[in-house]
């Protein structure tokens, strides 16, 4: 083998392996490859069953699924690249809105799958989105709840009434404690779970525009977060001894097998803790912050969008796998799957866990999660657990006031 | 001529791969920490306030306190512990083979590894450890306290780094002659006295090696972050690359982190300088 050879070697194995890379986008025979990006790691069974049962409708399309952790980070950098999924299927938060506004997704304005999904959903999307760009970007597909779960047997024995305001709620955590149960189990060795008691206790105490006034620089967190922040540290006291040593999985395993009364999480929490335990009974209900009961509204929000991007040279098979979504069968295996709710119009969510909150979504008394509007560079998250550990309110709400206003000037 | 032209053949690749993958983005990350670029989109150019806004960003600050806190302890007793470890194993003793392997081993598993079974072991078996013994500090999870977390990714960082350190170190004690410690016995020289004015003096530039390189690698903690905390509690443990990491690929705000991204590597290149500076004249002088 000659020098010459010796060199080229490595350069033609690194070009069969970059047209390897390449050559995703099409077979052989007239077949389509879609790649389908999910952001999230529970629904990747569902994902597999669906994709496999719309290939077996669509025998000249096949579908990739590609769900990596840190997922839209992932996406952030693929943009970057120049490199879109064709199929995107993400979360419902200020990720979305950015990207939108930046034009990197399809506008389903015309398009007729957003007539079957409900319309208050699509303005939930758009608000996300802002005034300034006109366009639907997403199709809302899974909404989800964040709400109190609880341990339906503890709360039969501690003869508990489910609470409809802050004050019985207060009482009722007050019972579980006396009777020597631990009424809440935090896990805030995880950042973002101190999010979920977060946007449950501030949906209801502040304002729907804070954002945008906020962004205004018409309003402060110091202002009107006051509440939630006494709120917060008062559900801390009925905790256990190491609410900031355990992280999501081990609190869910923990409230499977009886750790707590009550569990604030999202439903995507629940199929996680029937994999722990099957045979435990669950119920939830909506975090009753306010303390009029009858302004206690659900935190719902858009889980999954899906969504087409605007580069994709195969749009029609990517509309095509939209319309499989959106078909009442499938909405159906999604939420049943995923114990999420549907926002296909008809498609409902019959699993008695939600007995309790059921009357929320038939009511219409929604409201979103606050932290959806945040920007998303701030690290909320990480803030709101030093302002748990330390509980310095004054403080704490400073620097997120601090944190919102310099994260506009990077 | 023809000699060069193979030697030339044998370093260009190397160039090539440097340059495309680390030198040609490098140059551009400094390029776009003169904009506002967000990573994707249009973008303008801003001259200096990316840097200018790393200056007064407390959470940059208090990254850059904990990353240092963090490396030099790690590094003293990274190049304590292989140092004495080194000793040990270079010592005519039973299974050495057998034992400088297995303390080989940590080096090769990887960090993000190490760490997750380090986390379990903080999460679950520790607090059992403190609650029978009754240590109340020991009793809950020390990655859920703000003021003792850095110490688990420090025993983490340490546990793993020795093993590389302690390599380095025998290969320096390898190079010193058996001849210099019998003519110390001969003068009556005690094993104390050995070490410092013998082995030390001795293995000097392998001493600055090691520190340097130690200190750099620490200064660049990520994986044991990630694995252990994801830099919390709050944000007691974010280190500056996570930091950038966050900030630049989750926040969107590429061309301010790349901006710090280049105020660090200044930073990094100036220590290097001058330990190795400081620990070089050491050097002569021993």
């Amino acid at each position: 083998m000659s020098i010459k050879k010796v060199f080229l070697l490595p350069a033609a194995f690194g070009l069969t392996a970059f047209a390897a890379g390449c050559g995703g986008t099409d077979g052989g025979d007239g077949q389509v490859t879609l790649e389908l990006f999910s952001n999230k790691s529970e629904s990747i069974g569902t994902y597999e069953r669906l994709i496999e049962d719309f290939e077996s409708e669509n025998p000249d399309i096949s579908i990739n699924l590609e769900a990596p952790p840190e997922a839209e980070t992932v996406l952030r950098t693929r943009l970057t690249r120049g490199d879109m999924p064709d199929l995107m299927s993400i979360g419902g938060n200020a990720t979305y809105g950015e990207l939108a506004r930046e034009g990197v997704f399809k506008d389903f304005t015309e398009s007729a799958v957003l007539d079957e999904v409900q319309s208050s959903y699509v303005d939930m999307l758009n608000a996300l989105v802002g005034p300034e760009s006109e366009g639907n970007y997403g199709v809302p597909y899974a909404t989800n709840a964040n709400h109190v779960i609880y341990n339906q047997e503890k709360v039969d024995e501690l003869g508990i009434d489910i609470p409809q305001d802050w004050n019985e709620f207060i009482d009722v955590l007050e019972t579980a404690q006396d009777a020597g149960e631990t009424p809440i189990f935090f896990t805030l060795q995880e950042a973002w779970t101190g999010m979920a008691v977060w946007n449950a206790v501030a949906g209801n105490l502040v304002e729907d525009d804070f954002a945008e006034r906020k962004n205004e620089g018409e309003a402060t967190f110091v202002d009107e977060y006051d509440e939630v922040a006494d709120k917060m540290v008062q559900l801390l006291d009925y905790g256990h001894s190491d609410n900031f040593g355990v992280g999501y999985n081990d609190g869910n395993r923990a409230f499977a097998t009886g750790g707590s009364v009550f569990y604030i999480q999202g439903n995507w929490a629940i199929p996680e803790i029937l994999e722990s335990n099957p045979d435990i009974e669950l119920g939830t209900f909506a975090l009753p912050s306010n303390e009029d009961a009858e302004e206690n509204e659900l935190v719902s929000g858009v889980d999954v969008v899906l969504t087409v991007s605007e580069e994709t040279d195969h749009p029609e098979e990517a509309e095509k796998f939209l319309e499989f979504m959106v078909s009442q069968d499938v909405a159906e295996q999604y939420i049943d799957e995923q114990s999420a709710f549907s926002a296909v119009e008809g498609v409902f969510q019959e699993d008695e866990v939600f007995d309790g909150i059921r009357e929320y979504f038939e009511n219409d008394r929604l409201t979103s999660f606050p932290d959806h509007y945040y920007p998303a560079g701030m690290g909320v998250e990480n803030l709101v657990q030093d302002f748990l550990i330390n509980q310095n309110k004054e403080q704490s709400l400073e620097e997120i006031d601090n944190e919102w206003d310099a994260n506009q000037n990077r | 001529m023809k000699k060069d032209h193979v030697f030339l053949m044998m370093v260009l690749p190397a160039f090539i791969l440097f340059f495309i993958f680390h030198t040609y983005p490098a140059l551009q990350g400094i390029f776009y920490s003169f904009t506002n670029f967000r990573g994707y989109g249009d973008w303008d150019f801003v001259g200096f306030i990316n840097y200018f806004n790393v200056f007064q960003d407390g959470r940059a600050l208090s990254a850059y306190g904990f990353t240092f806190q963090f490396a030099i302890v790690a590094t003293l007793l990274v190049n304590m512990l292989s140092l004495f470890i080194a000793i040990g194993l270079n010592a005519k003793i039973k299974f050495r083979k057998t034992l400088r392997a297995m303390y080989f081993l940590p080096f090769i598993l990887s960090v993000l590894i190490v760490s997750f079974i380090f986390q379990f072991m903080f999460t679950h078996m520790l607090p059992q450890l403190g609650q029978a013994l009754d240590i109340d500090f020991l009793s809950r999870n020390i990655l859920g306290n703000q003021n003792l977390a850095w110490i688990g990714v420090v025993i983490v960082a340490v546990w793993q780094s020795t093993a590389f350190n302690t390599l380095l170190y025998l290969a320096g004690l390898s190079t010193v002659d058996d001849q210099v410690y019998e003519a110390a016995d001969i003068d009556g020289a005690g094993s104390w006295a050995k070490f410092w004015r013998l082995t030390f003096p001795l293995i000097a530039p392998f001493f600055t090696i090691n520190m340097v390189v130690a200190m750099k690698n620490f200064l660049m903690a990520f994986d044991q972050i990630i694995g252990l905390t994801g830099g919390g509690p709050g944000r007691a443990t974010e280190s500056i690359a996570l930091l950038i990491y966050r900030g630049g690929f989750e926040g969107g705000q590429f061309a301010y982190q790349s901006a710090n991204a280049v105020i660090y590597f200044i930073v990094i290149v100036a220590i290097s300088v001058i330990q190795l500076r400081i620990l070089e004249r050491k050097e002569v002088k021993g």
